[in-house]
């Protein structure tokens, strides 16, 4: 931005493209040179078998799955944990920063609740639910409500009241108020909320797989590291990091659209 | 009493539901015995346990509270520093340089989507289960949130503030420290304050993972003996030392940065 | 408070402001911050008032009290014999900032008054039309606030506050955050729209030209707290020039009145 001397042969977007490209294929030149040519290759694979074994892996099954089902699972068990997430998240958030005695009753548990990391709940779920799905839901749960809930809530207090007013000043009730109101004025900060969510959940998925489970992805890497599979660790690192990065867009992608009032801020 | 009470309604409500679930919780465990201790101890014993931990007892994952936490802080501390070390001034370095932000901005990418405890298996693998391996992990957790931020404050600078320094004939270097990255000050203490909060989830995890002490440790250890009370009590103390840090770093981003009011 | 004769629309008051006063408890809590005092004035069927007076304090709290979004500390606010306690769709707001609401298009924050009011369909959208007709926002009905310049953002305000047919309208500074070229214009807009669609108005503004080219009546307001100084009716008929020496002799009258100390 600031020395930006515009190179007149290339556009910045055709400039970003080929340095990407660049800085790419020069990291798994020297990764490869580094893991085949140096005593790194003690501990690292050559770029091109983890490449390779990534191939491998969505035909070849790791465990009892491909790594597509591996990925299937450990999303399934995001979906299902966000949605209840989500639904109760917004409800909550909604309803504290909207009404005083909602807020009065409900904040002080959930401020309780809320700086404890998800993770920190696995021992606890493993004793309540097991090794089941529903252990691993009730963290990952954990891990998204959070996020949602604070936004929502910061969202529903910072309505401008000047809205409130004149939807008052037109006849509109508390309860219309409520919904055409402060529940749509909110949702800038609710997509804020569901995009840290989902990320967050992503890494909670990770996380609880690798302590108490036989499949997804979590499994992968951590199985990867108890047969000492370097390869699997990487291969199942690069799908983890693909997943994360295809949720992260599809969440702003989503926001864009659904939210292009707010385009363009401080009206 | 009464206008005591209409002056602070809404704290009596707050202190009454907290007591209530307090007391439900007490009620479906002690008092009836709907819950098992097993699944479920009760406030009291946690009270207990607590109390106990806190003076030193070191049953049953063998240290006491305050050992487990000095341990986990000391990772987390660690990792934290070199995350921050090294990526503020990366964060910094790709908004204001464009070539470099070519160069580095498709390999920082590339990493950014992978959650930290991904990163796991990988440094156990390498670097074994001592302190190394935990700080690489808390490390990739700081690292992240610590560039991003630097990134999005340097690049907020206004195009005006920089204008004003060019005319008045201020150097590269001059317009980087006396306008950009003070303009940049408060997003990256917000980044700082950030990774530590990741820093920390991390570590909960790695010790949970591979570690013969610490708060994580504590709670996994907890688990195979059957002491949900101190797998609880390790709960809150995660949470609470979280807070505490949280904190401790507000107070510094207030002190430092004197722009007066969060935007 | 002397009021000249003069060619008063009808003497049926619309909105009756009797002894209004309005304190804030201070910021350090130890006091009071007393804001309005005495408002005591009527406001009658389809005249175009304006409260005209310098500075920030007071103006809106003012409208806001007519509005009943804030409830007087003193005195009373009557409609149509009403005490006023809560905000109604009889008393319709334009505001400085717009306010419309910005996730809704242009079509749908008009129809907002109606819908809410369950208004059929058929007749919220005939008043959209109608109202947007009015205006001259005919083919944004699709638009986002956010896509509209000032001017056509704040005659969406305008029409959307129509839309309600209220029986008075409260105007709060609609035009402040405008630039001039476009000032002119909408003051015109309005006057023109004024003829057009009778209203009750009550029109707050600190800018004296505007004041003079709208009102039929002037109430000079001074400040700290805020309180009635003068009353003027404006006789001079529509459209009216910013450079008539009637024009100018009123504008001299009334800025030498004004106390420009805060």
């Amino acid at each position: 931005m600031i020395d930006s001397t515009t190179n007149s042969r290339f556009s910045t977007k055709q400039l970003i493209v080929i340095y990407t490209i660049i800085s790419l294929v020069g990291l798994l030149i020297v990764w490869e040179l580094v893991a085949r040519f140096t005593s790194a290759s003690m501990f690292l694979p050559p770029a091109s078998e983890v490449l390779a074994a990534f191939a491998r892996s969505f035909v070849e099954p790791i465990g009892q799955h491909t790594m597509l089902a591996h990925v299937g699972v450990s999303l399934y068990r995001v979906a299902v944990a966000f949605i209840f997430a989500t639904i109760i998240g917004i409800a909550l958030g909604v309803g504290m920063g909207y009404s005083k005695l909602f807020e009065a009753i409900f904040k002080p548990i959930f401020e309780f609740i809320r700086p404890i990391p998800p993770l920190a709940w696995i021992p606890l779920s493993i004793l309540w639910f097991g090794l089941s799905d529903t252990g691993k839901f009730f963290i990952i749960f954990l891990g998204c409500f959070c996020f949602i809930t604070v936004n929502t809530y910061d969202g529903a207090k910072n309505v401008d009241p000047e809205l409130i007013g004149a939807a008052r000043m037109l006849g509109a009730s508390e309860k219309q108020v409520f919904f055409k109101i402060v529940l749509p004025s909110s949702v800038p900060y609710i997509f804020a909320g569901l995009q840290i969510a989902v990320t967050a959940g992503w890494s909670a998925v990770v996380g609880s797989e690798m302590i108490q489970s036989n499949e997804g992805v979590g499994w992968v890497i951590i199985r990867g590291m108890s047969t000492g599979n370097t390869v699997q660790i990487m291969v199942g690192i690069v799908a983890i990091g693909i997943v994360g990065f295809a949720l992260a867009n599809i969440t702003s992608a989503l926001e864009r659209r659904l939210c292009s009032w707010n385009a363009q801020k401080g009206m | 009493m009464k206008s005591f009470f209409s002056k602070h309604k809404y704290t009596v409500i707050s202190a009454c539901s907290f007591v209530f679930v307090l007391f439900i919780w007490q009620l479906v465990t002690d008092i009836l015995h709907l819950v098992s201790p097993v699944m479920l101890p009760s406030p009291t014993k946690i009270v207990e346990t607590f109390w106990y931990k806190l003076t030193g007892g070191t049953v049953p994952d063998g240290s006491s509270l305050i050992q487990n936490i000095l341990s986990s802080l000391k990772i987390a501390l660690g990792g934290y520093v070199v995350g921050v070390i090294i990526g503020v001034p990366l964060g910094v370095g790709m908004a204001w340089s464009r070539r470099f932000e070519l160069v580095a901005k498709p390999l920082f990418d590339i990493i950014r989507p992978v959650p930290a405890l991904a990163w796991i298996p990988l440094m156990i693998l390498w670097l074994g289960i001592g302190y190394a391996s935990k700080v690489g992990i808390i490390f990739f957790a700081a690292f992240i949130s610590a560039t991003v931020n630097s990134y999005t404050g340097i690049r907020q600078t206004s195009q005006v503030h920089l204008w004003v320094g060019k005319t008045f004939g201020a150097t590269n270097r001059q317009l980087l420290f006396k306008v950009a990255i003070p303009t940049a000050l408060p997003m990256i203490f917000t980044g700082l304050r950030l990774a530590l909060g990741s820093a920390w989830v991390a570590l909960v995890a790695a010790e949970m993972l591979a570690a013969t002490s610490g708060l994580g440790y504590m709670i996994q250890i907890s688990r195979l003996l059957g002491r949900p009370d101190v797998i609880i009590v390790g709960m809150i103390t995660i949470g609470f030392v979280g807070l505490l840090l949280n904190t401790v770093l507000e107070k510094l981003q207030k002190k430092f940065v004197k722009r007066g009011k969060k935007a | 408070m002397e009021r000249s004769e003069g060619n008063v629309k009808t003497k049926t008051p619309v909105l009756e402001c009797r002894n209004v006063g309005r304190s804030f408890d201070s910021y350090d809590g130890s006091g009071k911050n007393e804001v309005l005092r005495g408002m005591d004035f009527e406001v009658y069927e389809n005249e175009f008032l304006v409260l005209f007076g310098a500075g920030q304090c007071g103006k809106t709290t003012l409208l806001n009290i007519l509005a009943g979004l804030d409830m007087p500390t003193e005195g009373e606010v009557l409609a149509r014999g009403q005490k006023v306690t809560k905000p109604a769709p009889e008393r319709g707001f334009v505001y400085q900032k717009t306010s419309l609401f910005p996730w809704m298009t242009v079509e749908e924050n008009v129809g907002f008054g109606p819908k809410v009011r369950h208004l059929p369909e058929k007749e919220v959208q005939e008043r959209v039309k109608k109202y947007l007709d009015l205006v001259g926002l005919t083919g944004f009905e699709k638009s986002y606030p956010n896509q509209l310049s000032g001017g056509m953002r704040q005659r969406v305000g305008i029409a959307r506050a129509y839309a309600n047919e209220p029986d008075i309208m409260l105007m709060d500074e609609p035009f402040g955050h405008l630039d001039a070229q476009t000032r002119y214009m909408m003051e015109e807009e309005l006057q023109r729209i004024w003829q057009k669609e009778k209203r009750t108005v009550v029109f707050v503004t600190n800018n004296i030209e505007e004041a003079l080219f709208l009102a039929d009546r002037i109430i000079l307001l001074t400040n700290c707290p805020t309180h009635i100084k003068e009353e003027y009716e404006i006789n001079m008929p529509h459209p009216r020039d910013y450079v008539d020496p009637e024009f100018l002799r009123l504008r001299q009258l009334i800025t030498d009145n004004m106390d420009l100390t805060l």
